[in-house]
């Protein structure tokens, strides 16, 4: 009946869990023959905000100024495509930090939320337990580490315990992250908590290659993990329906020379019912109707596979960060400092001591 | 001379009351020129709440004076503003009744010169007379409870007041002849800030000339007293850290106590040399020039004895004046204890030669010092360099105040010895300097 039909397309509705969806898109190198990983965190950006995410949910953050620099023959643009076919910069990019305001700190703090009050929004990470949040990082990387502005790295444990931090602070739903450096599958590895899904572009051991050059540009304009997927974003319109097992199957080592990675035993999903538009996008799933819906009856689920033929992953909750009823119910101690009695005694003895002393024994008689 | 001294009092006592009771205390309290890390009233407040939590109060770089203040506040701390009070009024009397004793120790010992016709006979002129000495303790006195610089001190509550009152009791002590209690006094100022051992030379003088032992160093009785005196001296400090230790129960208060008062780790700005430097040493050289700087306090102990050991109370005058001004904290309640001696040397008026110049300088750093700190801090258009010119100038006009007295005080004792009128050997007019 029509009713079932609709109850059945509310609980598809439902089937991802996000409600809101949010990018956190880093370039993390700076100079200018690092254009490259500026280019890919744009040509990322774009494709995230073409297919849905506002601005005011994207925290991107590029280490330097490309489109602006001196060397750049082509200034206010920044071009993913040799000869120049597609300018990734445009007229409506917002990075929120910029230059040297893209540190390990900083980064760390976008992520877990422990900004000074005095932050703007634009540059918060005000995410929910129902976001999803798509990260995406791109630089010089080594077997365990991120290199942040040549000076300073990250490392794959301390990303892990970041991650951590924010399941413990319901800061998301689903998390993908998406690493685009040398050996970038080496910060991956120790991710432990729940709902992370996690792609690299190379091997541990191996180096991820750029695309092309531009030789009127000078430099290399795009890495080829983010030029393939940018190509396979590009066919990606919010109503489609890939999903991720496409995502991984973008770049094989023929056009790659490197081997992408991915991971994905942390998620509880089946990845082949993850849609790209569920990271990628900001998909508002609506339905017009003209008749009134009984919703008293309670939603089913849509049957979900087994992930993979695994036992029932244990039930993660909240962790508690402080023992507050503790707090709250104990009593202020009420111990209150006092000298100690032997003191009291030796010092006033010493006192009178010194009373006689000076002014005669004579004076004993007189108070005893 | 009691009655015009308690009206002195109450007149003093009532400043204060007016003055703590007015929104100015906490503005006092706060002033750099007026507190230091060592004795703040702030830091003494936050000591005792540590102890009522159950915490060593000497955690953490708050607090820095002595258990036995803890023990004292512990009880009066509801009571502070009548402590200092009372401070100032027994440091008062006690300079009081000093000065008086002294005075007569001095007057007797001229009139045995002048009956053995010690003095020649042109400077009979510098003679001084009980008249004019009648009203030199009141003005002692006077000199300390309504100088501002003590009347800050005291509103301010700093710890510096409780100091000053134990050193004026040493000096009472010693002028009366009382060995143990100046030994004792002495060790209990000691104990609260480490410099004035110094004044252990200037007592044992004291005592030496009193007890008529000749400062000989081959007499046996000479080194016998330094032996007593030290004996008394070394003993109640040690029963004294003793005592500390039984109090709170551990060590940490001597590194918290000595330890910053000689390493000097605190570099607030106040009135003295330590902190600009000390801003801009390099970690090298701190240690050498920590001892440069320490030892710049104690050095002038040993010739300045040697040269001033027939007049050991000029000598703690300026053993004292060399404390307040060398010392690693220093504030306007030390600046204000060796002021407060100055009627005392009253009559060296007429060979005091920079007086103008120096209280001009002591009168416009003492202007100065809120105006530029409020021009550093505040309005952020002058920097330290500028507070630091006044802090240095301030010092400088100290050091040629108590030079100046030197000066005037041998050049005093010269005339005495060989009269007035200096002639050289040809008969001309010469005049003494300092050199």
């Amino acid at each position: 009946c029509a009713l079932h039909v609709i109850c059945c397309n509310a609980g598809q509705f439902f089937s991802s869990g996000h409600t809101n969806n949010w990018a956190v898109l880093v370039c993390t190198s700076r100079f200018w023959f690092n254009y490259r990983h500026v280019a890919n965190t744009l040509s990322v950006y774009r494709s995230v905000k073409r297919l849905g995410i506002p601005d005011s949910h994207i925290v991107l953050m590029l280490a330097d100024d490309m489109a602006c620099n001196h060397r750049n023959p082509k200034p206010a643009t920044v071009f993913s495509h040799k000869n120049m076919e597609l300018n990734v910069y445009g007229d409506d990019v917002e990075v929120d930090y910029r230059g040297y305001e893209v540190t390990v700190e900083n980064f760390l703090r976008v992520l877990t939320g422990r900004l000074p009050p005095s932050t703007p929004r634009s540059k918060r990470l005000l995410s929910d337990d129902r976001s999803n949040i798509l990260i995406y990082l791109t630089g010089h990387g080594g077997n365990g580490f991120l290199k942040f502005q040549d000076s300073e790295e990250i490392s794959n444990v301390e990303l892990a315990d970041a991650f951590e931090q924010m399941w413990q602070k319901r800061r998301y739903n689903e998390l993908l992250f998406i690493i685009d450096t040398c050996q970038g599958a080496s910060m991956y590895e120790r991710f432990y908590s729940p709902n992370i899904m996690a792609l690299a572009s190379s091997q541990v051991g191996e180096d991820s290659l750029s695309h092309q050059p531009d030789l009127a540009i000078g430099v290399h304009l795009m890495d080829r993990y983010t030029f393939y997927m940018l190509e396979f974003l590009e066919d990606i319109h919010p109503a489609s329906k890939t999903n991720m097992n496409d995502l991984f199957k973008v770049c094989p080592k023929s056009q790659c020379v490197s081997t992408p990675g991915h991971r994905t035993d942390l998620f509880l999903r089946d990845p082949g019912s993850v849609l790209i538009t569920d990271f990628f996008g900001s998909v508002r799933k609506v339905e017009l109707t003209m008749d009134a819906i009984n919703l008293t009856d309670p939603i089913k689920q849509m049957e979900e596979n087994p992930v993979n033929g695994e036992e029932q992953k244990e039930v993660y909750s909240y962790a508690d960060q402080l023992p507050v009823s503790e707090i709250i119910h104990q009593k202020p101690k009420q111990k209150d400092w006092h000298p100690p009695d032997g003191f009291i005694l030796g010092l006033w003895t010493l006192i009178l001591l010194v009373f006689f002393k000076t002014y005669g024994i004579k004076h004993l008689k007189h108070i005893f | 001379m009691a009655a015009p001294l308690t009206l002195l009092l109450i007149v003093a006592v009532t400043i204060r009351a007016a003055l703590f009771r007015s929104s100015l205390a906490e503005l006092i309290a706060e002033r750099v020129e007026v507190v230091s890390p060592i004795t703040a009233w702030k830091r003494v407040v936050e000591g005792l709440a540590l102890l009522d939590l159950g915490v060593s109060p000497y955690s953490g770089d708050v607090f820095h004076e002595t258990p036995l203040i803890i023990y004292m506040f512990h009880f009066l701390v509801d009571y502070a503003e009548i402590t200092f009070m009372l401070a100032d009024v027994i440091t008062a009397v006690a300079l009081y009744m000093a000065v008086k004793e002294y005075n007569k120790q001095v007057f007797r010992k001229q009139k045995f010169a002048l009956e053995a016709d010690r003095y020649p006979m042109d400077s009979l002129e510098l003679i001084r007379s009980p008249k004019e000495m009648y009203y030199i303790p009141l003005k002692v006195a006077m000199f300390y409870l309504l100088n501002p610089f003590t009347i800050l001190s005291c509103v301010a509550k700093s710890t510096c007041g409780l100091n000053n009152a134990v050193l004026a009791l040493f000096f009472l002590s010693t002028i009366k002849g009382n060995v143990l209690l100046s030994a004792i006094f002495l060790c209990l100022a000691t104990y609260q800030s480490i410099y004035p051992i110094t004044l252990c030379a200037p007592a044992m003088l004291y005592f030496m000339q009193r007890q008529y032992i000749p400062v000989n160093f081959r007499r046996v009785s000479f080194w016998w007293f330094i032996v007593q005196y030290l004996f008394m001296y070394l003993g109640s400090l040690f029963v004294l850290i003793c005592l500390s230790f039984f109090l709170l129960g551990s060590w940490d208060y001597l590194p918290s106590v000595y330890g910053f008062i000689l390493s000097v780790p605190d570099l607030t700005p106040n009135i003295g040399l330590f902190w600009y430097f000390f801003a801009e040493m390099f970690e090298h050289f701190r240690l050498f020039f920590l001892c440069v700087f320490q030892i710049n306090v104690f050095f002038y102990t040993i010739p300045l004895s040697i040269k001033l050991k027939e007049h050991p109370v000029f000598l703690m005058f300026m053993q004292l004046a060399v404390i307040s001004i060398f010392k690693s904290y220093p504030t306007v309640g030390d600046v204000a204890l060796y002021l407060a001696f100055l009627p005392v040397w009253s009559h060296l008026h007429r060979f005091l030669r920079n007086i103008f110049l120096v209280s001009c300088v002591l009168l416009a750093c003492s202007v100065l010092f809120p105006v530029l700190w409020h021009l550093w801090i505040y309005a952020g258009s002058a920097n330290s360099n500028f507070y630091y010119a006044i802090t240095l100038l301030f010092n400088v006009a100290q050091i040629l105040l108590v030079s100046d007295y030197f000066y005037a005080f041998l050049r005093r004792e010269h005339h005495l010895t060989n009269g007035l009128y200096l002639k050289r050997k040809d008969g001309s007019e010469a005049t003494l300097i300092l050199k």
